[in-house]
């Protein structure tokens, strides 16, 4: 099978959604003429600047108007480049597109499909606001689909779902998952809801997303020399979250350890441990562990962004650390 | 284009409606029957003589305040008091109160916050404009929104975008209880127009022809495809901020405006150019009162939603 990176992999997705459905449009900064090699570059020259929109500077005017073109019938694909830099939209986001529908009622059907782009993630030494991964922040809210790939093929796929799906969804990219995976030639959706256990393992469940995934597969290559067998999952959605997988994997293991590159407060780790302990208190064998950023600005210089984020060092002293808590 | 006379009659006829809706709204909150709240356009029905010039498949976003967008789209009275009292028959099944939408005649729905408004206006603008299309979109606001990032990115937005936007200001002097001078340094919020690079015009808002007038040559601008206009409309509430709040402003002043009454000025001109009799104006305002209280019983016997009525609408 060809392989593509994330970004190819997205650029694809957007092509052929906008190929099918003429109510597809992009809309973000810098569209052109200097997209490049990102996942909207070069789709000016097929789809033209009506539905391939450089906006002006403001997230606001780029989440607003994808909100208000999705009430008049189009598919809005929004480009917010950072996570950091679509705070300046969080009321278009998470006010309108979040709750617009069922603040009114849905009437006359009304329906947001609008895909709203967003980068995320840390260990680049690009500051406190180029650095964040506020994933949990939008799950806190109703009305928003959340989805977090990992693969190129997921990638793909997700956002194709993502594309299609009549409500607003937010598709977080990491800067650093860009390594080129397979991705079929044949068209193909990933479903939204639906985990992947990336590594099967009988003693630890580590739920990761997106780059996490990255460092607690490592992490788990580390423990098997250890002799300790960790199950990697990865939602590929929050929101819809499969705590069904996950639950499942906890009945067989006894303990859990969620990993998120955001601060811990309120966090994925958070939820997805209440959870747990909601759905399977009787089979945790010790307390649910959590890695994540502790509550810190993500700093510039390397060894202070090494001591806020997440390491493979980490991942694998908090499954230990479940391991030792026996009961 | 001066409006035919039959055209003023049911320009006249649209507006004494809203009153009558606003009165009739105004009245069940103070009798109790409103959950929240409501916030009267009384006063500021001028703005009509744009809304009226709209096709049916023209986009409106609307303020917080005001039933004049609702009444000459010709939204059902009945629907829009439901779902002020909270009533599972109303426009939004009880979810939204006085945050209305009524897509079908292109309501698009109220912003909780000030200004929230704006961007999406661009936005309906923008499919519009993708498909090629030549509606328009009315976007009413507040001089005290002039102050909101959104306004200001929106305009911009719609000024390099060439969108089929129509920036209505109703500008009606108070933020609340606030004077526009303690937030705005320029007494003419149109004056803003030149620096996005669209044209501005101010109106007299108390003057339902003039704002006709001037909202046609911003409509057919945009519909030609020539991109946005602001018109300012000078108006004054004649009501409270809102039906719960309490007026703090100069007596006065407020009298002063009470003789420029847009409906009661619009009246006279019509009766005086022998569009319309004393008895005719007469039995408009008694139709209209009694279309509202039918709708505020239609609104009064409808059923409160269920409480499982919660958990439906988020998606879709």
């Amino acid at each position: 099978m060809r392989s593509l990176t994330v970004t190819q992999a997205m650029n694809e997705a957007l092509q052929e959604e906008m190929r099918r459905d003429p109510t597809v449009y992009l809309v973000g900064l810098a569209l052109y003429p200097s997209a490049g090699d990102s996942a909207t570059g070069g789709l000016v020259e097929e789809f033209g600047e009506k539905r391939v929109r450089s906006a002006p500077m403001s997230e606001t005017v780029i989440a607003g108007s994808a909100v208000g073109a999705a009430l008049a019938g189009m598919r809005p694909v929004a480009e917010l480049h950072l996570a950091d830099f679509a705070f300046n939209a969080l009321d278009e986001i998470l006010s309108k597109a979040g709750k617009w529908r069922y603040v009114h009622g849905a009437n006359h059907g009304m329906t947001l499909p609008i895909v709203f782009l967003q980068g995320i993630g840390g260990y680049v030494s690009a500051g406190a606001e180029h650095s964040q991964s506020p994933v949990a922040l939008y799950w806190h809210f109703p009305g928003l689909k959340i989805v977090v790939p990992t693969t190129p093929y997921d990638a793909k796929g997700l956002l194709k779902t993502a594309v299609r799906d009549d409500n607003p969804v937010i598709f977080f990219t990491h800067k650093l998952l860009d390594d080129a995976g397979p991705v079929p030639e044949e068209e193909y959706l990933v479903p939204f809801g639906v985990a992947e256990i990336r590594r099967p393992g009988a003693d630890v469940t580590v739920v990761a997303t997106s780059y996490m995934v990255t460092l607690a597969l490592q992490a788990a290559d580390n423990l098997e020399r250890r002799g300790v067998a960790v199950e990697v999952i990865d939602p590929r959605t929050l929101e819809p979250l499969d705590i069904d997988t996950i639950v499942g994997s906890v009945h067989k293991t006894g303990r859990l350890v969620v990993v998120d590159e955001d601060t811990q407060r309120c966090g994925v780790g958070a939820e997805i441990g209440a959870q747990v302990m909601e759905r399977a208190f009787a089979a945790l064998r010790a307390p649910v562990g959590r890695v994540a950023n502790p509550n810190l600005p993500v700093p510039y210089s390397p060894p202070l962004e090494a001591a806020v984020l997440p390491s493979v060092a980490r991942i694998e002293a908090a499954v230990l650390a479940t391991l030792d808590s026996m009961r | 284009m001066e409006p035919l006379p039959e055209e003023q009659l049911e320009l006249y006829t649209l507006m004494v409606r809203s009153r009558a809706f606003e009165e009739r709204a105004g009245a069940l909150v103070a009798a109790g029957e409103v959950p929240g709240s409501w916030l009267s356009g009384i006063g500021q029905e001028g703005t009509m003589g744009a809304i009226c010039q709209l096709r049916p498949d023209d986009y409106v976003t609307y303020t917080h305040r005001g039933a004049y967008s609702f009444i000459g789209r010709g939204s059902d009275p009945g629907r829009l008091l439901a779902e002020l009292l909270g009533k599972g028959t109303g426009y939004c099944r009880g979810k939204g109160g006085r945050h209305i939408a009524d897509l079908e005649h292109g309501i698009l729905g109220k912003s909780g916050t000030i200004g929230g408004h704006a961007p999406l206006a661009i936005g309906v603008a923008t499919a519009i404009q993708i498909r090629d299309g030549d509606q328009v979109v009315v976007s009413l606001f507040g001089e005290g929104t002039s102050n909101r990032g959104t306004t200001h990115a929106a305009m911009n937005a719609a000024a390099v975008w060439r969108l089929p936007v129509v920036w209505v200001c109703e500008n009606n002097g108070y933020m609340g209880n606030v004077p526009a001078p303690m937030y705005t340094a320029v007494a003419d919020i149109a004056a803003m127009a030149p620096g996005y690079g669209m044209p501005g015009d101010v109106v007299d808002g108390n003057d339902v022809l003039a704002v006709h007038r001037a909202a046609a040559v911003a409509i057919a601008r945009a519909r030609a495809g020539d991109g946005p206009s602001l018109l300012e409309l000078k108006t004054y509430r004649m009501r409270p901020f809102g039906e719960t709040s309490t007026d703090l402003r100069d007596p006065q002043e407020a009298a002063a405006w009470l003789g420029k009454d847009p409906i009661e000025r619009f009246r006279r001109r019509l009766v005086d150019a022998g569009v319309l009799t004393d008895a005719a104006a007469q039995a408009i305002g008694e139709a209209a009162r009694a279309e509202m209280d039918a709708a505020a019983t239609y609104a009064l016997d409808s059923p409160l939603p269920a409480a499982t009525d919660a958990f439906e609408d988020l998606y879709a």
